[in-house]
């Protein structure tokens, strides 16, 4: 069997950058070929903070991926977060000409009202996604085409960002000679790979814990209802535990990954943690009590705003899905129960869907969004019928981004 | 006898006038007028014959025909206060009567910060409430025309009941960093159109819960610092929620930021007569989180007659803490002043001061009246509170969800709403 197609999925994290190569197949099984990750310096709440650091990590994590799958890199598939994404839901119509049938071109023409849809000036849009048609304001209509009418609508989930910031993430990748195909919002890609059919038709939300933000997206009824961006991730538990426990921020980093449990009962281990004594630090001892408080305060907090934001959209037990938990964060003990508190419903943990390749990468969720990349390269590289639509807007947007 | 100045005494009938002096405070009305119905009678006062001609105000004057000879001032205040001295008499017949009386300037040239003092002591002199409302120059516009806009303002300071002060930085910088010009002058004017009638609102609505008088002037008298202001309508569904999103956003308040400087605000919200008590204790509960706990908050409602009428939410206040004398001994100052030929002459006191020496302390305070209160007031400062803490986040974009930071750790700011 010939070589499919070898996709590139890269992602700069605030704690890591990780890339991807794998190959997908016909049949949508994705198979992993090689993972590189570097640690990242100079990115803060997921953008660069600084540039020449950040480029740096990225060129060590593409070499580190192009070493371990044999493959020469040449371009990528680029993840992007920060809090000025943005989401918001749009209705758009057109009149139907003619005979009152519905045709390709009044399709193709209420897909390129995007430039209607009022935005910041200084921002663009990412992604543009159709959630459905109405034909004479009559809804539930799958494909218009054919229909007889006279006015067609459609409802859109329109996904922005300042043009700016999002161009100097690209510029980043570009500097080290890497060409970028496109940029796809993290909570986007996440969605690609650890959601199905049947999860999005009964409602679900995936939310990813980054090291320095959190992305959301839910899905419901089948289509986009809202995603989003809060810049709290990770590093906020770190830099909670260096202020409320007074110990440096490396510690506390060591601690939260080692000893970090947001329960609030049944400790594991002993009441008190002693920190061992290092250059620069003289050893502490810790209240186990005060850890799990500090990370339970935060997280429950975090999904607090989430539980809110989520609710203006679809009510949150209308969800059959669930939760989905993923990123980094979620490795945390405990994180589990403060979700399911605060949501009332059942909160799982991101299990990557028909992936091949070594075990370790497709369970590990700090690398669900670098795989739902390669996934998402697919979908839009496949003419699948579902995904035309899709396939219409991303070479719409690389155009743009390609043109600056 | 108290002495108490026209507007607290004719409640029965509210008579604002609404004044714009130059160039920039002819052109902020201007916009007012065309944006909107504009509830009040207008008064354009300028140097430049030009732009009085071309004003939509109801009522003009071309002030200082003799000084310069409808040429405008040049920015030159010297001039600007000659051209008012020269017709003091016609804008002095021009506010007869009213007693509310609303001046709009941009301070830094010369019909700005020339005339608006005088215009102000006017106003005053006739019994009316004064509430300026006047924006300071971009600082690239020079050094010349800030120390220009500084001196008028603490003159206007003297006259004015209160005081909006706009930095044009400030909001140029806090809109839109990247708009275009035109763009940037609107949004500004539109701010100002939406602080001048939220504050006509509060002072000529009667409501369940009426701002009184001396509440919006305790808030607002004697700031030369720049006005804290935000607003938000909303309607339908879920309007409480709008009202207070789109009131913390704006864009005066840095998102919602500055709150937590202000000493003192005043929160007036006005809506449908299907406006609930629940409704209005939760928009309180959201606005009072993003205070400090040492903030002292007047609170007005208003119900207008119309069912559709959308809720709205004005905060108004002033940036950074109290510096000066709390209102109250203002106003008492204000009032001695009015009935200081009552007092013992100055010249009986010295007599005095060798035969009695104890009470030699009080009658020469007594002897100065308006000396007194700066004596008296003891600055009682706040103990600082801790600095917020934001560790390794200090130096960077701040996330702030719902107005709150929420970089600084989680678990200090529950034991601070504690």
């Amino acid at each position: 069997m010939a070589r499919e197609k070898i996709h590139v999925g890269l992602e700069i994290g605030t704690t890591k950058v990780c890339a991807i190569v794998a190959e997908c197949r016909r049949d949508g099984e994705v198979r992993l070929l090689g993972v590189g990750e570097s640690p990242s310096r100079g990115v803060r709440k997921g953008e660069i903070v600084d540039f020449q650091n950040a480029s740096n990590c990225v060129h060590d994590a593409l070499s580190d991926a192009e070493e371990r799958s044999d493959h020469e890199i040449k371009s990528v598939w680029l993840a992007v977060t920060g809090s000025h994404i943005e989401s918001s839901n749009h209705r758009r119509s057109v009149t139907i000409e003619g005979g009152g049938e519905i045709t390709e071109k009044e399709i193709e023409d209420i897909a390129s009202k995007d430039k209607e849809v009022i935005l910041p000036k200084e921002n663009d849009i990412l992604h543009s996604i159709l959630q459905q048609y109405y034909v004479d304001g009559r809804d539930g209509v799958i494909d218009p085409i054919g229909i007889g009418g006279s006015k067609l609508e459609a409802d859109y989930h329109i996904i922005h960002g300042v043009v700016n910031r999002i161009q100097s993430t690209i510029r980043c990748v570009r500097k080290i000679g890497i060409d970028v195909e496109d940029v796809v919002v993290n909570s986007v890609a996440s969605a690609q790979i650890i959601l199905d059919d049947q999860k999005k038709a009964s409602g679900v939300v995936v939310i990813d814990i980054g090291g320095g933000v959190t992305d959301y997206i839910v899905y419901h009824n089948g289509v986009v209802r809202q995603s989003g961006v809060i810049a709290i991730g990770g590093d906020h538990i770190t830099n909670d535990l260096c202020i409320g426990l007074r110990i440096p921020i490396t510690r506390a980093e060591k601690l939260k990954i080692e000893e970090g449990s947001a329960s609030l009962e049944n400790f594991a281990g002993a009441e008190k943690i002693t920190l061992k004594n290092d250059t620069g630090f003289s050893g502490k001892e810790i209240d186990r009590s005060m850890l799990n408080h500090i990370i339970h305060s935060r997280l429950h907090e975090l999904f607090g705003i989430l539980r809110n934001r989520i609710q203006d959209v679809v009510p949150i037990r209308l969800l059959g899905s669930g939760i989905i938990l993923t990123g980094g964060c979620s490795l945390i003990k405990g994180v589990r129960e403060v979700a399911e508190s605060v949501f009332e419903v059942p909160v799982h943990f991101a299990h990557a869907q028909s992936v091949t390749g070594p075990t370790s990468a497709f369970d590990n969720p700090q690398l669900s969004t670098c795989i739902g990349l390669v996934k998402y390269a697919h979908a839009v590289d496949t003419d699948y019928p579902q995904e035309s639509f899709l396939n219409r807007f991303i070479s719409s947007i690389s155009r743009k981004l390609h043109l600056i | 006898m108290i002495i108490f100045p026209r507007y607290l005494a004719g409640q029965s009938e509210t008579q604002s006038l609404f004044i714009a002096l130059g160039n920039a405070g002819i052109n902020i009305m201007d916009r007012l007028i065309a944006q909107a119905s504009f509830p009040m009678e207008t008064l354009a006062i300028n140097t430049d014959q030009q732009s009085i001609s071309n004003t939509l105000a109801s009522k003009k004057i071309s002030m200082g025909q003799m000084t310069t000879h409808g040429l405008g001032t040049g920015g030159d205040p010297e001039i600007g206060l000659d051209a008012v001295k020269e017709s003091s008499g016609e804008i002095q017949r021009a506010i007869e009567g009213r007693n509310i009386i609303f001046i709009c300037a941009g301070l830094g040239g010369g019909t700005g910060s020339g005339a608006t003092p005088l215009v102000a002591e006017l106003a005053k002199q006739n019994g009316a409430l004064v509430i300026a409302v006047v924006t300071s120059p971009f600082s690239f516009e020079g050094r010349r025309r800030a120390q220009q806009a500084a001196t008028a303002l603490r003159e206007i300071t003297r006259f004015a009941d209160a005081i909006l002060h706009f930095e044009n930085d400030r909001m140029a910088e806090l809109i839109a960093p990247h708009a275009e010009v035109g763009e940037t002058f609107s949004v500004c004017d539109s701010l100002l159109f939406r602080a001048i009638s939220s504050l006509n609102r509060i002072v000529t609505s009667n409501g369940p819960i009426p701002v009184s008088l001396p509440d919006m002037l305790a808030v607002l008298r004697h700031s030369e610092d720049s006005c804290l202001f935000g607003c938000g309508d909303a309607g339908g569904d879920d309007r409480v929620r709008h009202v207070i999103d789109a009131t913390l956003r704006s864009p005066l308040l840095d998102r919602g930021r500055l709150l937590h400087d202000a000493g003192r605000l005043l929160v007036h919200i006005s809506g449908p007569p299907s406006l609930s008590m629940e409704e209005v204790s939760e928009i309180m509960k959201e606005i009072s989180k993003n205070l400090s706990a040492s903030a002292m908050l007047n609170l007005g409602v208003s119900v207008s007659q119309d069912p559709y009428s959308p809720l709205s939410v004005a905060i108004i206040g002033r940036c950074g803490e109290e510096k000066r004398a709390t209102p109250q001994i203002k106003a008492t100052t204000d009032l001695s002043y009015l009935t200081q030929p009552s007092p013992t002459p100055q010249p009986a006191s010295k007599p005095q001061q060798t035969e009695v020496p104890f009470f030699e302390v009080p009658v020469a305070h007594a002897a100065h009246p308006t000396e007194k209160p700066p004596t008296q007031k003891v600055e009682q400062p706040l103990l600082p509170l801790d600095p917020v803490t934001r560790g390794r986040f200090d130096k960077i974009e701040p996330t702030i969800v719902e107005g709150e930071d929420l970089d600084v750790p989680t678990f200090l700011r529950l034991k601070l709403k504690k």
